[in-house]
């Protein structure tokens, strides 16, 4: 109790925090009063080792991590618990999102998922012109940015070419706006080149959109996706009870034996024990909690239980290839050796068919197995890298890393990117990232980010920080490109401390008092 | 029919500097220009095996069999120091590579997905304009190649008959100008330019000349009638040519040229201002 108190009085007096920022540390306090959903002695040791991360949901869920709303289920049918009638205009339809979002439950305490936004508002357009629906959705996206104020809220555009799409890329590049996060849906059939012209504009800017491969992710749902937070695709009208993540190396590190005795024991092993804990808090929140019988947004069809499932995540896949390797006696890196990489595919193989053989209860979404997410790292992520990555600065050329990682992006229905660097010279020529992304996709590529060397944004692990916000920026230059954007280096942390505090990023904060 | 072959000093295969979108771009070896600012001076010439790089070579990297014409070049031992490329007399290098057009099309098969197209640039690629014929009718009939742009990076110096041999098979023409007066001319590239003027009208007649460029260098080529006359050519170009003013830069340049001065921003806005005031607008890159 005493060390409770210390912990309450520290956020109280935490010059740092604004007072939203203090309610929800004292509220992950609170709830860390729980005992943690029954798992084994083993599984405990293994969270509290980090073996195995539940990135700080807390030890009683009491909401799932990632809620994916059925926007468009909402607009039309109203929302009685927020006495919100179907909206009948474009003003309307931004007053009753707006009032909705602020409303809708995730992790981080603000709304992960915005909605497929410019499918959302078409038909509402109406006769309003050009400029008048770029001056109302500017005001909606300031809105956003002021009053979501954090990291991982995400939207949506495309496929299809529109009014609205372009507005919004129009309007990220004029306000550089850390959020919302922004992912373009491609679809050769249907977006446009010239819109795909602009969203990569709009990335030289602004370090966003991520460009998601449509056709190939839309496969793997029965009904509408989005891609929300870091790069996760789910399933709409749904989404992710949690998101639970096997640290590759360490548990490479722990292994004692052959390489077969790691893929017939310490991984599978590992696979089912971080299976146990996503079972066990799911079943704390639906059974225990019963969160899907009391929130206004399940009673009211917005969300059903039958569209969640959660999410097996991992990282550092990087390293535990090249230490198995290492102890195989083929000191070989990942990422610039074939063997190495082979290993790489072998090991995500194996990783999906144990996630697939495991059937789990209230993740009807996917069939009842969870989803399998190359989880893009945080910044308390040290020595791993994130998720499939090469390791930041050891990528080879861009057609070798996209040969690289393509062959196993569609492993991942959960979701999973790798960035791309880009000199500041292909600002003169936009078309050829065009070339390079409709390549990767043809490649089978899932997600393609990108950033610039000069841009005035910076993406630590998934999401951006504005370089003018960070205010002490040591080295400017030579920690640039290596060190600063590596998901995993101590001086994230430092350089993250330092943003504008107006903007949060709770995956790590959470747990820091 | 015997297999046409080419020696190609490098290809890039990925460029985002030359031409529209992602490009693979092919150098060949040799040219019949020999600019004073040439930042590639070893693709000038061609080998004739005199040895004289491999006894230079530190690192004994190179042996040269004379008889049969061939390089040996090992790429363990090399450090890159580049003493080959300095000692050379010819302009030349132990590097480049004799290819044929199945070589290069197994080449861009490679990474098809990924380009808008290709570039041929040099030394002066149109020396090789048989070679270019095949490989652009082979690139044509491929059928996971036909869409891809064909551009050309040339200095010009050739006769009509050679641009009419691949003027079929390419979308554009990218062509040096480097001076208008002759004497110039001679001083910046050793060579007179009767052939480049009347190739620079021949392909914007033709309505294949994408962009015509100037390389600016100090003292020689900004005299007043120097930039009339050019003023006046291009201005005599259809609208659709991209116009450019290319700073002339230092960087890789034989020793010997290393009295050039490399001009500042401002006298490169300066000049860009007199091309102005003579009623044309260029591109600066
Ligand atoms: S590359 Fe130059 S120096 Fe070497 S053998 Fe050929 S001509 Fe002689
Ligand atoms: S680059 Fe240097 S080490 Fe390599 S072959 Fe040439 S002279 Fe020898």
């Amino acid at each position: 109790m005493e060390d409770i108190k210390n912990r309450v009085l520290e956020v109280l007096t935490d010059g740092n925090l604004d007072y939203k920022q203090k309610k929800h540390h004292l509220a992950y306090i609170a709830e860390s009063t729980q005992a943690y959903p029954k798992v084994s002695a083993e599984a405990m040791e293994a969270l509290s080792e980090k073996v195995i991360c539940d990135l700080f949901e807390g030890s009683a869920p009491y909401r799932p991590r990632y809620i994916l709303p059925d926007y468009k289920l909402a607009l039309i049918r109203g929302i009685k618990y927020l006495e919100l009638d179907p909206p009948t205009d474009f003003d309307e339809a931004i007053n009753f999102l707006s009032i909705l979002y602020s409303h809708v439950p995730s992790i981080t305490g603000y709304s992960v998922y915005l909605g497929s936004i410019d499918q959302l508002l078409l038909p509402y357009v109406g006769d309003l012109t050009e400029e008048a629906i770029y001056k109302k959705l500017k005001l909606f996206w300031r809105y956003i940015d002021r009053c979501l104020p954090d990291a991982f809220v995400h939207a949506n555009i495309g496929p299809e070419d529109n009014i609205i799409a372009r507005s919004i890329l129009k309007i990220e590049r004029e306000f550089k706006q850390v959020v919302p996060n922004l992912t373009l849906k491609y679809d050769t059939e249907k977006t446009s080149d010239d819109l795909l012209e602009e969203a990569v504009k709009t990335v030289f800017e602004v370090a966003k959109p991520h460009i998601a491969n449509h056709k190939m992710t839309a496969a793997d749902f029965k009904g509408n996706y989005g891609v929300v937070s870091c790069y996760n695709s789910l399933p709409e009208g749904g989404g992710s009870h949690t998101l639970i993540r096997l640290n590759l190396k360490k548990i490479s590190d722990a292994h004692k034996g052959n390489l077969e005795t790691f893929f017939s024991n310490t991984l599978p092993k590992y696979c089912l024990m971080t299976l146990d804990v996503i079972e066990a808090r799911m079943k704390y929140l639906v059974e225990t909690v019963k969160y899907f019988e009391t929130d206004f947004l399940a009673q009211e069809g917005i969300i059903k239980l039958e569209n969640f499932s959660a999410m097996f995540g991992f990282y550092g896949l990087a390293e535990c290839v090249n230490l198995l390797m290492k102890n195989n006696g083929q000191d070989y890196p990942y990422g610039q050796n074939d063997e190495a990489n082979q290993l790489g595919h072998r090991i995500l193989e194996e990783m999906k068919k144990l996630v697939d053989s495991r059937q789990l209860p209230y993740c009807e979404a996917n069939n009842g197995k969870a989803f399998f997410h190359s989880q893009s790292g945080i910044d308390i992520d040290i020595e791993e890298t994130a998720g499939a990555r090469i390791p930041i600065g050891e990528e080879p050329d861009i057609y070798s890393h996209i040969n690289t990682v393509a062959p196993h992006h569609h492993l991942f229905n959960g979701g999973i990117s790798d960035i791309f660097h880009f000199d500041e010279t292909i600002k003169r020529n936009p078309l050829a990232v065009l070339d390079i992304i409709k390549g990767a996709f043809k490649k089978g590529m899932r997600m393609f980010t990108f950033n610039l060397s000069d841009s005035e944004f910076i993406r630590i692990t998934g999401y951006l920080v504005r370089r003018s916000d960070l205010k002490e920026f040591r080295e400017e230059g030579s920690r640039y490109g290596s060190t600063l954007f590596a998901a995993n280096s101590m001086d994230n942390a430092d350089v993250d401390k330092r943003i504008a505090k107006r903007v949060n990023s709770h995956e790590r904060t959470a747990s820091q008092y | 029919m015997r297999e046409l072959r080419a020696n190609i000093s490098g290809i890039i295969k990925s460029s985002v500097i030359d031409g529209p979108g992602n490009r693979m771009v092919i150098f060949f070896q040799a040219c019949n220009l020999n600019c004073m600012y040439c930042h590639n001076s070893h693709t000038i010439g061609l080998c004739n095996y005199c040895e004289i790089c491999a006894t230079a070579c530190p690192t004994q990297s190179l042996a040269i069999d004379k008889e049969k014409k061939q390089i040996f070049h090992n790429d363990v031992t090399c450090t890159h120091c580049d003493t080959c490329l300095k000692v050379c007399p010819e302009n030349s290098s132990p590097f480049y590579k004799s290819m044929s057009v199945n070589d290069l099309i197994s080449e861009i098969l490679e990474i098809k997905d990924f380009i808008s197209g290709i570039t041929v640039s040099g030394g002066e690629v149109m020396l090789q304009a048989k070679f270019l014929e095949q490989l652009f009718i082979s690139i044509r009939n491929h059928t996971e190649l036909k869409a891809l742009s064909i551009l050309i990076d040339s200095n010009g110096n050739v006769d009509q008959n050679r641009w009419e041999t691949v003027l079929d098979w390419v979308d554009g023409f990218m062509i040096d100008i480097k001076a208008y007066s002759p004497d110039i001319h001679k001083q910046i590239t050793g060579f007179s330019n009767e052939k480049i003027l009347k190739s620079i009208h021949y392909l914007n007649l033709k309505g294949k000349l994408k962009e015509l460029r100037l390389v600016f260098v100090p003292t020689y080529n900004d005299s007043d009638e120097e930039i009339k006359k050019i003023t006046d050519l291009m201005k005599r170009l259809s609208p659709e040519v991209k116009k450019v003013l290319i700073k002339m830069r230092k960087h890789g340049i034989r020793e010997k040229y290393n009295f050039l001065n490399e001009p500042s921003l401002d006298e490169m806005k300066a000049v860009l201002n007199r091309f102005e005031t003579a009623g044309l607008n260029l591109l600066i890159i």
